[in-house]
């Protein structure tokens, strides 16, 4: 017990430092420092709603276009900047490899906390923000959003902890995953309600997890008149295996893993 | 040695038929084959070998930056990362941040042995400098006064006794060889005189095999003739 309790601390403490490290290597001290973390995330679905708004007029699905336009495209950019981070992240970071208190699965763990932290805080700005200009509901069930955040975030977790690993054994893997995060656009759920699809396409994008999830953010943004679809066990069903087919890939690609 | 029996066997380091191979460009190349040697608490060991014998790969696997194909590495002691000319900082931070990161992941205060590090590598100004921008002197000096700070019950060393100044290298025979004259240390080096000077056992790395020399003068003549 004492020594799992040790092990514990340990982790926490090599998670905390390497989060300050990641803080520090990517945004330095000056400025507005870690807040650039919420910059890119913030800036894209902003202007994208933006033009969306220009093109289209304030409505989409008879909800305000812009807040439909920010709560799919942050979590489709959290997903592709977590999963492209994770592409030969333990190579990158071979020098920590010399501590052997620091297991690959932190490299990753940190990355998407910190990922995670900067796309819920650019979510929540633009939220507050449009808000006060009458252009983002209240949320109708906190709650559900929050519950929607997590099946969706769990889902980019498990995908990174695959493909991290992935990349370390095919370099393959590292030249086709920028090019198959575009697959997300289609099957994150993002530019649509799954009550608005044809029923056939429906079903399709029903069987990709990520879609339950955004669902789910989306009742809890916009209420029930969106009718939203959404199963709470089956994106288990991927998502769980798949974290832990990460997490054995990873263990096994660590001790392969060549450090000069 | 101990004089309560409880308390033997711990505090040791044990190799136990060691196994390692990498991948090169035509097929696998096994660089340790079944390899064995113990250290005990306070045992200073040479490793000896001709270039490419696998000094620094048995060095990498007791530090557990890399793991062995088979076999297995018992440690009760604490042990130092692998202290080299490469490995274990992040080129793009500065001497003194990596100095900070490596202190919060072994859970000791920075601004303990922030002086110690200033005083100890000498390298001033550098320190507020990318490591990247370092020589491998630098880096081994950075990397030394480190873990040096930090107290480790065995240290790796590979190399860098012989590193930097007369100056240098007193500072680092008072500290290591005096001060933690109870601590283990596992020695990689070419130079038999160093050898000599600080260790009191060798192994000598030949074909993948280890062989463990209790009497350290045969071990050198016995490297000397390969």
């Amino acid at each position: 017990m004492a020594s799992l309790a040790k092990g514990w601390d340990i982790q926490v403490r090599v998670i905390k430092a390497l989060m300050l490290r990641e803080l520090t290597t990517r945004f330095g001290r000056e400025n507005i420092g870690f807040l650039w973390v919420m910059a890119e995330p913030l800036l894209f679905a902003v202007l994208v709603g933006l033009l969306w708004r220009a093109m289209k007029g304030p409505l989409e699905y008879g909800v305000d276009i812009v807040a439909f336009v920010v709560s799919g495209y942050i979590p489709l950019v959290l997903f592709r900047s977590v999963v492209s981070r994770a592409v030969s992240s333990f190579s990158a970071n071979s020098g920590l490899m010399y501590h052997r208190q620091i297991k690959v699965i932190d490299i990753i763990a940190v990355r998407f906390f910190l990922e995670l932290i900067g796309h819920m805080m650019a979510y929540l700005f633009i939220a507050s923000t449009l808000y006060a200009f009458g252009m983002f509901p209240a949320p109708y069930d906190v709650g559900f959003l929050i519950i929607g955040w997590i099946y969706y975030s769990a889902f980019t977790l498990a995908v990174a902890l695959v493909i991290a690993a992935a990349s370390e054994i095919s370099e393959l893997v590292e030249k086709i995953v920028p090019v198959s995060t575009y697959l997300m656009i289609p099957f994150s759920g993002a530019f649509y309600f799954v009550s608005s699809l044809y029923p056939s396409a429906a079903d399709v994008v029903l069987w990709s997890p990520p879609v339950h999830g955004m669902e789910m953010m989306r009742f809890g943004l916009f209420g029930p008149s969106i009718d939203p679809k959404y199963d709470f066990v089956y994106p288990w069903i991927f998502t769980l295996p798949c974290m832990a087919l990460g997490i054995l890939l990873c263990r096994i690609v660590r001790r392969r893993l060549v450090i000069e | 040695m101990s004089n309560c029996p409880a308390s033997l066997g711990d505090r040791m380091i044990i190799c136990e038929n060691l196994r390692k191979s990498y991948r090169t460009g035509h097929g696998r190349r096994e660089i340790l084959k079944g390899l064995n040697c113990i250290i005990n608490k306070g045992e200073r060991l040479a490793v000896l070998g001709r270039n490419g014998a696998g000094k620094t790969t048995l060095i990498k696997q007791i530090g557990g930056v890399e793991f062995p194909d088979s076999g297995h590495i018992i440690r009760s002691m604490t042990t130092s990362w692998p202290i080299g000319f490469n490995g274990g900082f992040q080129g793009s931070l500065t001497g003194y941040d990596n100095a900070r990161f490596i202190a919060r992941i072994y859970g000791k205060s920075y601004d303990e042995i922030r002086d110690f590090i200033a005083d100890f590598t000498e390298l001033e100004g550098a320190l507020k400098q990318p490591v990247k921008t370092y020589s491998s002197g630098m880096r081994a000096r950075l990397a030394f006064a480190l873990s040096l700070a930090i107290e480790f019950d065995c240290y790796l060393i590979d190399e860098v006794i012989l590193v930097g100044d007369q100056n240098f290298q007193r500072k680092c025979q008072i500290e290591l060889f005096e001060k933690r004259s109870d601590r283990a240390m596992i020695i990689v080096s070419h130079d038999m005189h160093a050898v000599r000077e600080f260790c009191n056992r060798a192994i000598l790395i030949t074909n993948g095999i280890g062989e463990n020399f209790i009497n350290l003068s045969e071990a050198i003549e016995a490297y000397q003739q390969q």
